[in-house]
């Protein structure tokens, strides 16, 4: 019986929160428009343009050295120069004076086909595509090494793309493995893990810590506290209206992010969804922390433009993890939005199930409980300190 | 009058080293209303932030309505009403929203809540607000939404902690009334304030708080009687020059009972230990300086003289609010 009492009062704080909400103009506003289309679209706008389809590598100047001169490797050629992935492809027929054109933005990449490729496709033997690229400028570099690697994929399943980085001219020329992290997928898919994960990071905090401590200096939680509920009903309740919100959320972003933007998440709705619960779930435990801390609203905002900071510095959101040194990739590490970021990556661009990603789950339902119940204990020990 | 409805033993709150509130022992009867008179950081609103469970007292503990605040804290709640400065109601939501959000935290079953709604609006002549958002409301009306929401749930005690403060004269004397009405039902109110002009008129027993501790608890009368041995002749004296005032000031002085002389407003106020001859004493110390007498009168203190004897005078009350003031 108890436990309806709990659940019955958790639910009138969330009607409560719903009620408040409704009436809040600058929340609505904040919470289900500014943040989520504010993100997407200026992150979608830098990425191609609202209403089409964006394509990294389309306008990029990328030569094609035909080597084989073989049926093969015309019809490569044809495959490449028929997408909407390389409209900016020039034929050249020296590899070494297209290769010597890399590093003076005349030619970000060049494409070789090697002689043999025909014959190693009619053997049944990996083919090779050999790709120089320009070091200086690495991000496009992987843009135009994963493009290439899907047509290659599609034009023949046995064929592997080999990247031959040179600095400028100087042919240092190793195998590498693609990495498919970071921008590497066409369309918005990496700019939708990165807005989903950001948008329920800043809305989440801001409304849990941002709640609580206007309810605090408003003296409303002295009110609530004075009622017979307990405390986690208080907390339950504010929980379930802010899922409820993060689920809005989700579905703005993600809708915004495939229709406007042309994002094709290589994943079903339901992983994309309790990934960016989660992720919401995990920032409303560390929003309740900040507000049993007696954080006022003002420090809120302080603490937000950090937290921000932290998760373009140290997330993996900028920079991937494992590209970083020492106290950073320790800070990395323990960062639970670390784990949301690399989780959303696989999931949305590699297709990976959530049975997949017991690691990053894991840490991120630890995280989201320590954060729950420190801010529980927290809240319990300073009631004192809560009221105004 | 029933059983204690209040009680508290050694109750005390420590903020790091400041004694907020001292060992205070207090018993307040069923139906009775109980002022707690004291300045401001007397301790007043910690005592009762502690009797309404909000925060917990560093020492002793204390009983309402039956319950013990530190293990029965739910159940206390469920007893209580209060409307204090820093408990408020949601502002972007209506009077009636907030007592239907309140009455469902209270458990009121919805018909009974729905009907205590009604009448708790139609007694405090809401009308029209009723559908007004809570933070659209005047102050006034505010006050009057928060003190519905503390009589929701039929609380046995209520506390209503400096209550008139922002009220005009007219809403503070209907709620004085209406809180006496309260008490003959039986609820018990404790009424903290630092006017001291408010717990003479309406209170059945006052506790004079200061520095944390409970100096004095008694009826308004027993508590100016606790201090009869102060006498207070008043003489109106017009156009009394700063001389002559020094010249009186320096005979009066000359008799070792007179305490105080003040001069404001054409009016020279002497106050002493109780003597028959003070009224010819001040007379004639005037007349030797020259002055001239419009009026001349001897009366029992008020309350707020006897609080400031009680406390020690206005210098120690003065070194106390200096001293709150620097904590604050």
């Amino acid at each position: 019986m108890s436990v309806v009492f709990f659940l019955r009062d958790s639910i009138a704080v969330a009607e409560n929160e719903f009620r408040q909400f409704r009436r809040n103009r600058s929340a609505i506003l904040i919470s289900l428009i500014i943040l989520p289309f504010f993100f997407t679209a200026s992150l979608g706008a830098g990425q191609g343009g609202a209403g089409t389809t964006f394509s990294a590598t389309a306008d990029i100047p990328i030569m094609f050295v035909d080597n084989d001169n073989s049926l093969a490797s015309l019809r490569l050629l044809q495959t490449l120069t028929s997408s909407a992935d390389f409209h900016s492809l020039i034929q050249s027929y020296n590899e070494q004076t297209a290769v010597a054109a890399l590093g003076t933005k005349r030619t970000y990449a060049v494409i070789v086909v090697p002689k043999g490729f025909q014959n190693d496709l009619a053997i049944g033997r990996q083919a090779r595509v050999i790709l120089y690229t320009d070091d200086s400028e690495p991000g496009v570099s992987d843009q135009i090494e994963s493009t290439l690697s899907t047509y290659v994929q599609n034009f023949n399943p046995n064929l592997e793309v080999q990247t031959f980085l040179t600095a400028l001219q100087k042919q240092s020329i190793s195998q590498v493995e693609i990495v498919r992290k970071g921008a590497i997928f066409a369309g918005f898919n990496v700019g939708l893990t990165i807005v989903l994960a950001v948008v329920q990071i800043f809305a989440g905090f801001y409304e849990i810590a941002g709640g609580m401590s206007r309810e605090r200096e408003e003296g409303t939680y002295a009110r609530l506290l004075l009622t017979p509920i307990p405390i986690g009903s208080i907390v339950l309740g504010k929980t379930i209206f802010d899922l409820l919100l993060s689920v809005v959320r989700t579905f703005i972003v993600l809708g915004l992010s495939v229709y406007g933007y042309g994002a094709r998440p290589n994943t079903d709705i339901v992983t994309l969804l309790a990934l960016s619960l989660l992720v919401a779930l995990v920032t409303m435990g560390l929003g309740f922390v900040a507000s049993a801390l007696k954080m006022g609203q003002r420090a809120v905002v302080i603490v937000e433009f950090f937290l921000i900071l932290f998760l373009f510095a140290f997330s993996g959101l900028i920079i991937d993890k494992e590209l970083l040194v020492g106290v950073s990739q320790v800070i990395a590490n323990l960062l639970p939005f670390t784990y949301a970021f690399d989780a959303l990556r696989r999931t949305v661009l590699l297709g990976r199930s959530l049975l997949s990603l017991t690691g990053d789950l894991q840490y991120m339902i630890g995280s989201c409980i320590v954060f729950y119940a420190t801010a529980f204990i927290l809240l319990l020990k300073s009631r004192e300190r809560l009221i105004r | 009058m029933s059983d204690n409805s209040v009680t508290s033993q050694e109750l005390t709150k420590i903020f790091g080293h400041f004694r907020a509130v001292d060992t205070l022992n207090l018993n307040v009867k069923g139906g009775e209303l109980f002022g707690l008179l004291g300045p401001n950081g007397a301790g007043k609103t910690t005592t009762v932030r502690m009797l309404c469970t909000l925060i917990e007292p560093s020492i002793g503990t204390a009983s309402v309505a039956g319950y013990d605040i530190r293990r029965d804290a739910a159940a206390v709640r469920r007893s209580i009403g209060v409307v204090s400065e820093g408990v408020s109601l949601y502002k972007d939501l209506t009077i009636e929203e907030n007592l239907k959000l309140l009455s469902t935290l209270y458990d009121i079953p919805r018909g009974r809540a729905e009907n205590r709604i009604k009448e708790l609006l139609e007694m405090f002549a809401f009308r029209e607000k009723t559908r007004r958002l809570v933070g659209a409301l005047s102050s006034g009306w505010a006050k009057k939404a928060m003190i519905c929401a503390a009589l929701l749930h039929d609380p046995k005690v209520l506390f209503l902690d400096e209550v008139t403060s922002g009220l005009d004269p007219q809403s503070a004397i209907a709620l004085q009334d209406f809180t006496r009405n309260l008490c003959n039902q039986g609820v018990t109110v404790i009424w903290t304030t630092h006017y001291m002009t408010e717990p003479e008129k309406i209170c059945d027993r006052v506790g004079v708080m200061f520095a944390g501790r409970l100096v004095q608890v008694g009826t308004p009368n027993e508590l100016k009687h606790s201090v009869s041995e102060l006498s207070l002749v008043e003489v109106e004296t017009p156009d009394l020059s700063p001389t002559q005032l020094e010249k009186v000031r320096h005979k009066l002085n000359s008799i070792n009972h007179v305490c105080k002389v003040k001069y404001a407003d054409s009016k020279l106020q002497v106050s002493c230990e109780r003597t028959e001859t003070l009224a010819e004493e001040v007379a004639s110390a005037l007349l030797d300086a020259g002055a001239r007498i419009r009026a001349i009168n001897t009366r029992d203190p008020t309350l707020e003289e006897a609080f400031i004897a009680m406390t020690g005078g206005e210098e120690e009350i003065d070194r106390f609010l200096e001293g709150a003031g620097q904590k604050a």
